[in-house]
């Protein structure tokens, strides 16, 4: 008697994950996801759903290569605003003041980063870099919305199932069965 | 009986160790480099606050995960191959199941004693397990409680009749291997040997001879589900039929 | 909305045409605008070349990261940084129109295609003193369409 309860609730729990498998596939939106390690390696892609066209992995690693040089561009070609430097009182000729060391940033309160987020017609991309210079990658739906939650998501898996795992060699290609299980499951689970 | 080897030699150590360790304690005052220990300027160490203080006290499932990630890695430096790794987690869990037993026992009985296996007989001080149930239920429960905060999920008995030593305690998802993803060409390895390593210290602690191994068995609903094979020595299971012809629980 | 700077790019890469709006200092009230002027422009006149190749790498390369993953059919539309916006229009010819704005300025797309349309064929192309090519900005830096370049953005501001 309470093992065939036990079993009918294993069978539910099936049934409602294929219920959601059904749901995300329509209304999620995450096509795919690339981990790129500081120095510009690509460390990891992954596909979620159809929607991108499939590259070969070397043109993923080129791709990776290049987005980490111009997501540095992007950040270099920052507008600078100059700002007046303090009237010194003393120095009236123009020739001492070196205007070229003294201009501020379009939102000066904010740090400078490289590229956010990119649009195009047919997707979103979203870049995340996080303090120690990884690079994550999300592509989506141009319609998908809360991408940043996801992205947080992505990361604490990251860092709770690759750098967590005593088997994963920092900075190398991540091969983590946990991290992929995790991942699945959860962008599976959200609607 | 002749206690197993591992064991004599932990007792020996420690009986050395102990006298030394207090003779630097008291010369405190004179001596500042005590070996290894650092004592705060209040004097008070980790061993002189009480035993249940830290009954309690959890600690951080991230900080375990990297200190562990750490024993993984040092376990593996120079080993000859997953059996070799496996023996080495082993060894790390080993002491601390020794020392686990005698932290178990004692907070069992400055406490109710029901919190230790229910066949404890009365509700005096309960004694060390002697039969191998009994054992089996102190580790599946107290110290599966004591180290992961829940009990084990199964304990079974070996049903084949030419193995009736062998015991299998299975946790569906073992706290140590919770971030743990081992490389494929590595599939047989299992973390958990750390953890087979502390549950054989502490049945060498109660006087069983055992050997344990822990073996991946995942379902599609647990997929890091480990089986702990406990084996007990011939002269358990002989001692075992005494005990049972004359009645011992 | 704020625009910091415009760039028109040629198919053979080269930038035809720049223009920097540079906004006034914003820490100081009451200082003489004349003083501020040529120290913007001082600064500018060495990395504005350098920009332009700058934002011309960046935007080709991306356009071609888009390509490759969206299809033929797809189009690098914009990108955002925690500083800046950056808008991007590429007609049939390969000319590409590249804008910088703040953050809070909505699609520039519409307005790139307006230029294009309204502003550099009407007064560019169908110059007849203009050449079909413009190396070194010859051509485009004519008054009539730097004065509605002018007209165009202080509108849409």
């Amino acid at each position: 008697m309470y093992n065939l309860e036990f079993e009918n609730t294993i069978m539910f729990l099936n049934y409602t994950i294929a219920l959601s498998d059904l749901g995300t596939l329509s209304n999620m939106g995450v096509f795919s996801l690339i981990i790129i390690n500081k120095a510009g390696g690509l460390i990891y892609q992954r596909e979620f759903q159809a929607g991108l066209r499939k590259l070969s992995t070397n043109d993923y690693l080129v791709l990776a290569g290049t987005f980490h040089g111009v997501h540095a561009i992007t950040r270099s070609i920052t507008p600078k605003i100059p700002s007046v430097q303090p009237p010194s009182p003393a120095t009236s000729s123009p020739s001492t003041t070196t205007p070229a060391a003294s201009h501020s940033y379009p939102n000066p309160g904010v740090p400078v980063t490289g590229l956010d987020y990119l649009e195009t017609d047919k997707f979103r991309l979203t870049c995340f870099q996080t303090l120690t210079g990884t690079k994550f990658l999300l592509f989506t739906d141009p319609l998908t919305g809360n991408v940043d939650t996801i992205v947080q998501k992505i990361y604490e898996l990251y860092a709770d199932f690759v750098m967590k795992n005593p088997f994963y060699q920092i900075e190398m290609p991540v091969r983590c069965e946990a991290f992929d299980r995790h991942l699945g499951a959860w962008l599976r689970g959200r609607t | 009986m002749a206690a197993p080897p591992r064991h004599a030699t932990m007792l020996s150590i420690s009986n050395g160790d102990k006298p030394a360790q207090t003779q630097a304690q008291s010369q405190q005052g004179t001596l500042p480099q005590s070996p290894g220990l650092r004592v705060p300027s209040n004097r008070k160490t980790i061993y002189d606050r009480h035993l249940n203080r830290s009954r309690n006290a959890e600690s951080s499932r991230a900080s375990f995960a990297f200190l562990f990630g750490e024993m993984v890695t040092y376990a593996q430096r120079r080993v000859t191959g997953i059996q070799d790794l496996e023996k080495r987690l082993n060894e790390q869990g080993y002491p601390l199941g020794l020392r686990l037993l005698d932290l178990l026992f004692y907070r069992s009985t400055s406490t109710s004693s029901s919190a230790l296996s229910s066949s404890s007989t009365s509700s005096s001080p309960p004694n060390r397990p002697l039969r191998i149930i009994t054992l089996l239920h102190l580790i599946h429960g107290p110290l599966w409680r004591l180290l992961f905060g829940r009990a084990a999920d199964a304990l079974e008995h070996s049903v084949s009749p030419d193995t009736p030593n062998e015991y299998m305690i299975t946790d569906n998802d073992p706290l140590v291997n919770t971030y743990i993803s081992v490389p494929r060409e590595m599939s047989m390895l299992n973390c958990a040997a750390f953890v087979a390593g502390i549950i054989e210290g502490v049945c060498d602690g109660c006087g069983f001879e055992t050997k344990v191994s822990a073996h991946n068995q995942p379902t599609d609903l647990w997929p890091s589900r480990t089986v702990f094979l406990v084996r007990f020595g011939d002269a358990v299971m002989e001692r075992e039929k005494v005990l049972e012809r004359s009645g011992v629980k | 909305m704020v625009v910091y700077s415009f760039y028109i790019f040629d198919r053979h890469a080269e930038c035809i045409y720049k223009r920097r709006w540079l906004p006034r200092p914003t820490s100081i009230v009451g200082k003489s605008r004349s003083e501020a002027a040529p120290t913007g422009l001082g600064q500018t006149v060495r990395s504005s070349d350098d920009d332009s190749k700058l934002v011309f790498g960046t935007v080709f390369s991306l356009r071609n990261m888009v390509r490759k993953l969206g299809g033929e059919e797809d189009n690098f539309v914009s990108f955002t940084t925690s500083q800046y916006k950056l808008h991007y229009y590429e007609t049939p010819t390969n000319t590409k129109f590249v804008m910088l704005t703040d953050l809070k300025s909505p699609s520039m797309r519409i307005a790139l295609q307006q230029i294009y349309i309204n502003l550099f064929v009407e007064y560019v192309v169908k110059n007849p003193l203009s050449p079909t090519e413009h190396p070194g900005g010859v051509g485009v830096n004519n008054e009539l369409f730097e004065e509605s370049l002018e007209q165009f953005v202080v509108r849409a501001v």
